[in-house]
Parts: structure tokens; C-alpha cells; sequence
């Protein structure tokens, strides 16, 4: 496997380093490393990288910059892969991002750098147009009740397999996971589709939609 | 009272009659109003509407205070600063709640102690400035028959002129006495009026002027909310910090620390392979910790406004938690911190010993300048508010800002939970 190119867009710079030499590790290269969200726009239209690393505090107000520069960036560039690297789990930042389509869209807390193996797993899905959410992250919406939207007719059992679809697992990632069956998995899935109205017009089409649905903001 | 020159010194007799003269049918007006807005205000009492009836009849007084002080200022000088609250509380409540004070009810005393004052006021100018000119110029409204009176004496004759005590002022020998009568009454005349003036003056500041605590009440007014906007800003500040300083390191080392087991030669002992292991965890852990610290201090989330910071909480509710909203004015910090912990703890009591199962929050700004957030569960109700409680410590919080609290939760449920907040704490 070819390594990714990534642009890293963090403000602190020892975390920049740091990411840049652990991706390096992994035969990753990080062709840009920025502090604010124009350097990252320009970075990714010199580099044209697979995937950016976006921290969501940066300047000049430290709240929120980073995502909305990753809303912009998947306007501008729709096949780029965007992980957000956060010290926070905040829904309404995922929802925001998710509200388009969460196709190449991830959302990390920066400590599941702990794990490389897992961390440049996610970094890969994201750069394939797969989705990866952090544990924490499905953790909350999880939590979260929505009005009648089928999620509350939904046995545990299913509710942890959209949980874990959220994440961006495969089927064969989730059966790994729930100690299941690949066929199990499906089968539940196919429940979740039921009950939440999805008409089978092509699986993936529906597996966004069932994540979509669990991920909208209350 | 400064001294005066002795030129305007007649000016000054001038405008305080002026004043008398002037101030005299407002204090009717006043008196008017005073009796038939008490009145109905009475009648009213009895009713829903009283407390509103009541605040608007003692607002109104306090608009005739304002007049009667505003006359002061303009026709004598003196300048008596308003009294009570500095700065009018949001909220039609507060507006029911900031009349029924001390200062509403002096001026409505003012209003009926005035009239009587008037009265005196407009007699003394009558007596001294009026009949001094009368009695004055009697010497020459006598022989041009002016103002005459006609009286018979005791044989029955017609005598025309003045008569004090069977005393006739009919010649003009006489009416010269008249005329010194009236001298004396002009030489009086700006001492009584302005013993009139003094008295009514005294009257105006000790009923609508300030109270002595009025001025440190304002004081504290400021300072806490000086205190509760630095508290909140401090906060923020804090939690900027730990993002910037001891969150990064630990994320840093976090990363060192995968580098290190990346880096491990593969003869690397079993034991010392664990080790590395449990320095990652316990750096990770850390930095969980340190995340819920964040939260409790100041949650990031606020910094993109209240709406977002309330979405967040709903989405994290152990409780399926609805939530609507209606926010258009931003409230300062403090208030929104208050607003996000408030909620915070309200759903965690939802869910803790209320055992609902469903919660609806609502934070909506009436448009009179306040954020009325409410959280409402359908669990078993029978909340108190008792002394050392979370709903009291919530109160607590809500008053530093002169907000409210209010609980209803009969037993069975539902509960509903009130919180009324200014949109700025001063």
C-alpha cells in the first residue's frame, strides 16, 4: 500500500511534529503542517493531499475555525478526506460536518493517537471515503433522543450496531467487535433499515442514510 | 442654602414664588391622581391584576416625583438625585416586583403630602407678594375709586375704604398707613416665601430623594456584577490555559509515548513493553480527566453560543431530551455559563430522582430582555427546593445575577423547572 499524503492543520506546533513523525512511522508523508485555517486552504490547494488532519480550535478566536474550514474544504474539494482532531466531543461539531454527506468525514479526540494502529486505520478509511467517528463521539449521540424517527424502536442490540456502523466499521469489523457473526450483523442491520423506513435502493446508499438519521442533530 | 448677591437675590424671590405658583397645580394633578389611581388600585388589589395595577399606580407616582423634581431643579437649583434602583430589571415580573419598593411608595406619599404644601406655598405668595402690592398702592387706588369698598358704620352712614376693627382708612393721611402696612408685607415677602420654598424642598428630598443606602445598594449592584463577569471570564481563561498548556503536553506525550513503543527493538523484554503500555493508558486517561475538569469549568462548546452549548447537553442527556429554542440576543458570559450548568444539572435531576423518561427544554427570550429557560421531565415530581440542595444551590447561582428559579412538581409529576435570567447582569 502506498503511503497517504496529508496536510496537518494544528496551532501548536509540538503536536504537528509529533503527528507528522508518528504518520511517518506508518510510511505516511505529510506534505504540509500549518497553524490556521487559510494556510490549510492553501496547502491543500498547492498539495492536493488525500486526506487533512484539522484540529477544530485554531486562531485567531480558538473556537470553532477548524471546522468550518473543513466545511469549506469539502465544498471546494469534494474527494478530500477530513479528519477532525479534537481535545473535545462536542455532537454539534460531528452533526455539522455530517450534515452533507459523511463520506470521507472523520472526527477524532487527539488521545486515540495512543493507538497507532487504529488511529492511521481511521486515517485510511477517511482518505477511501469511508467515515470514522470516535467511540466517545457515538457515545454522546447515542445518548442523544431524537422525536420519532424509528431510533427509539431500536433494540439495544441494533443500537450498538448502528453505533458502530457510525464509526465506520465494515461488517465484518462489527461481527468482529460484537463477537457475532458477519451474518448476524446483517441481519440486524437489515432490522435497523426496516424500522427506520429505508427502502433497499443500494446498501451503501442506505447505510450513510441510517448513519445520517443517527447522527442529525437533536 | 449658598448666600447670594443682592442683585439676584430679587431674581431668586421671583423664581421661588414662580415655583410655588407653578408647582401648585401639579400637585393637584398629582393629588387627583393619587386618589383616584389609589382607588383603583384598591379595587383592583383583589384581583389577578392587582400586583401590575399597583406597580403601574406607584410608577405613575414616581413620574410625578420626577416632575416635582425636575421644577426643582430648573426654578430653584436644587438638584435632588433620583432615588432607588439604578437600573431597571428585565421582565414584566421585575417591572410588578422593582415598583413595590421604598421609593414608589414615598412618592406616592409625596403626592399627598404635597397638596397641603401648595396650598401653603400659594397663601403665602397671595398674602405677602399680593396684598403687599394691594395695600401698598392703596393711597392711590383710593381716590381713583379703585377696588372700593362700600360698609355702613354703626349710625347706619355709607363709608367707603378699608376698615380694620372700626377703623376707617378714609383719608389719605390714613391710607398711608395702608401704604407702610403694604411695605412691610413686600419687605417679608421673600423670607416667607422662601421659608415655604424650604420647607417643600425638604419635603421633596427626604420623600424623592435618595436613601442613604441607596447610593452603596448601587455600589454593590456594580461590583457584583463586576464579580460575576470577571468570575466568568476567569473561568474562560482557565480553560483556555489547560487547552493551550497542559492538554497539549499531555496529548505530546501521549504521541511520544506511541513513538517509544513504535521504536522498541523487537528483543525488547515483555516487562518493559508494559510499562510503555501503561504510561500511554495513563496518559490517556489523563487526558479524559482533564477533559471532564474542562467541562465542569467552562465547556468549550459556549464559546460558539448558547444554542450550541444546550444542543450538546440534550445530545448527552442519559434522558431522550427535546429541546427548543429561540434565541436571538446573545447574554453576556456569566449569564450564559449560568444558563449551560443550570440545564446541565436540571437533566442530570431528571434523570437521577425524578426517574423520567423524557425531557423537554426550552430556552426562548420573551423579547423583554430576558432568557427564559425551562426544563420540564414527566418523572415522578415531588421536587423541593430544600436548604443545601441542588435546586438551591441552583437558585443560589440564578440570584447573583438577579435571575429566578422557580419549581413545580407536584407529587406524580410532571416537574417543570423555570429559570428566569437577565440578558446581561448589569
Amino acid at each position: 500500500m502506498t503511503g497517504l499524503r496529508v496536510v496537518i492543520a494544528e496551532d501548536a506546533v509540538i503536536l504537528r511534529d509529533g503527528l507528522a513523525h508518528l504518520l511517518g512511522l506508518r510510511g505516511h508523508s505529510v506534505v504540509a503542517a500549518v497553524g490556521d485555517a487559510p494556510a490549510l486552504h492553501a496547502a491543500v490547494a498547492e498539495h492536493g493531499p488525500d486526506v487533512a488532519v484539522v484540529d477544530i480550535r485554531m486562531p485567531p478566536t480558538h473556537t470553532d475555525e477548524g471546522l468550518h474550514a473543513a466545511i469549506e474544504l469539502r465544498r471546494v474539494h469534494p474527494g478530500l478526506g477530513i479528519l477532525l482532531f479534537s481535545q473535545y466531543v462536542e455532537t454539534r461539531y460531528a452533526a455539522e460536518l455530517l450534515a452533507g454527506s459523511p463520506a470521507g468525514v472523520g472526527y477524532l479526540l487527539k488521545e486515540r493517537v495512543s493507538d497507532l494502529d487504529d488511529f492511521v486505520d481511521a486515517l485510511n478509511r477517511v482518505a477511501a471515503g469511508g467515515t470514522a467517528l470516535d467511540p466517545e463521539v457515538v457515545a454522546h449521540l447515542l445518548g442523544a433522543a431524537r422525536r420519532d424517527d424509528g431510533l427509539t424502536s431500536l433494540t439495544p442490540r441494533e443500537r450498538e450496531v448502528l453505533g458502530l456502523m457510525a464509526e465506520g466499521r465494515t461488517n465484518a469489523a462489527i461481527a468482529a467487535s460484537l463477537v457475532v457473526t458477519e451474518r448476524a450483523v446483517e441481519k440486524h442491520i437489515a432490522n435497523i433499515f426496516t424500522k427506520l423506513g429505508l427502502t433497499p435502493t443500494g446498501s451503501d446508499h442506505r447505510r450513510v442514510l441510517a448513519v445520517l438519521r443517527y447522527l442529525r442533530a437533536p | 442654602m449658598t448666600q447670594v448677591p443682592r442683585g439676584p437675590a430679587v431674581r431668586r424671590a421671583g423664581t421661588e414664588a414662580l415655583y410655588l405658583l407653578v408647582s401648585a397645580p401639579v400637585a393637584l394633578a398629582g393629588l387627583c391622581y393619587a386618589v383616584f389611581s389609589g382607588a383603583l388600585g384598591i379595587v383592583l388589589s383583589v384581583t389577578r391584576l392587582g400586583g401590575a395595577a399597583t406597580a403601574a399606580v406607584l410608577r405613575g407616582a414616581c413620574r410625578f416625583g420626577e416632575l416635582h423634581r425636575r421644577l426643582a431643579a430648573v426654578l430653584l437649583d436644587e438638584r435632588v438625585p433620583a432615588p432607588g434602583l439604578p437600573r431597571t430589571r428585565a421582565g414584566l415580573r421585575a417591572w410588578v416586583q422593582d415598583a413595590h419598593d421604598t421609593s414608589g411608595y414615598r412618592a406616592f406619599l409625596h403626592l399627598l403630602v404635597r397638596f397641603p404644601l401648595a396650598v401653603l406655598g400659594v397663601a403665602v405668595v397671595l398674602v405677602t407678594w399680593v396684598y403687599g402690592f394691594l395695600l401698598l398702592t392703596y393711597p392711590i387706588q383710593l381716590p381713583l375709586h379703585l377696588n372700593e369698598i362700600t360698609t355702613r358704620d354703626q349710625s347706619g352712614g355709607i363709608r367707603k375704604g378699608l376698615v380694620v376693627g372700626g377703623f376707617y382708612f378714609d383719608t389719605w393721611q390714613r391710607s398711608l398707613l395702608v401704604a407702610l402696612a403694604g411695605v412691610v408685607l413686600l419687605a417679608a415677602a421673600p423670607r416667607a416665601v422662601r421659608l415655604a420654598v424650604r420647607l417643600d424642598v425638604a419635603v421633596l428630598r427626604s420623600l424623592l430623594g435618595p436613601r442613604p443606602d441607596d447610593a452603596r445598594i448601587r455600589d454593590l449592584e456594580r461590583s457584583r456584577s463586576y464579580a460575576v463577569e470577571d468570575a466568568a471570564a476567569t473561568l474562560r481563561r482557565i480553560e483556555r490555559d489547560l487547552h493551550d498548556g497542559a492538554q497539549v503536553r499531555l496529548v505530546s506525550l501521549t504521541m511520544t509515548l506511541t513513538a517509544l513503543q513504535e521504536a522498541l527493538p523487537d528483543d525488547t523484554p515483555e516487562h518493559a513493553r508494559e510499562l510503555v503500555a501503561a504510561a500511554r493508558t495513563g496518559a490517556r486517561e489523563a487526558i479524559a480527566e482533564l477533559r471532564e475538569l474542562v467541562r465542569g469549568i467552562h465547556p468549550p462548546v459556549l464559546d460558539q453560543g448558547l444554542d450550541a452549548a444546550l444542543a450538546t447537553l440534550a445530545a448527552r442527556s442519559p434522558v431522550p431530551t427535546e429541546l427548543e429554542m429561540d434565541l436571538r440576543v446573545r447574554p453576556s458570559a456569566a449569564i450564559e455559563s449560568i444558563a449551560y450548568f443550570c440545564t446541565a444539572e436540571l437533566l442530570t435531576n431528571a434523570g437521577r430522582h425524578a426517574a423520567a423518561r423524557r425531557v423537554a427544554v426550552s430556552a426562548v427570550q420573551p423579547g423583554d430582555g430576558t432568557l427564559r429557560l425551562s426544563v420540564t421531565d414527566d418523572g415522578k415530581g415531588g421536587a423541593r427546593t430544600r436548604a443545601g440542595g441542588g435546586l438551591a444551590g441552583l437558585a443560589e447561582r440564578v440570584r447573583t445575577v438577579d435571575g429566578e428559579l422557580s419549581v413545580l412538581s407536584p407529587q406524580g409529576g410532571p416537574t417543570t423547572v423555570t429559570v428566569t435570567l437577565p440578558l446581561t447582569t448589569s
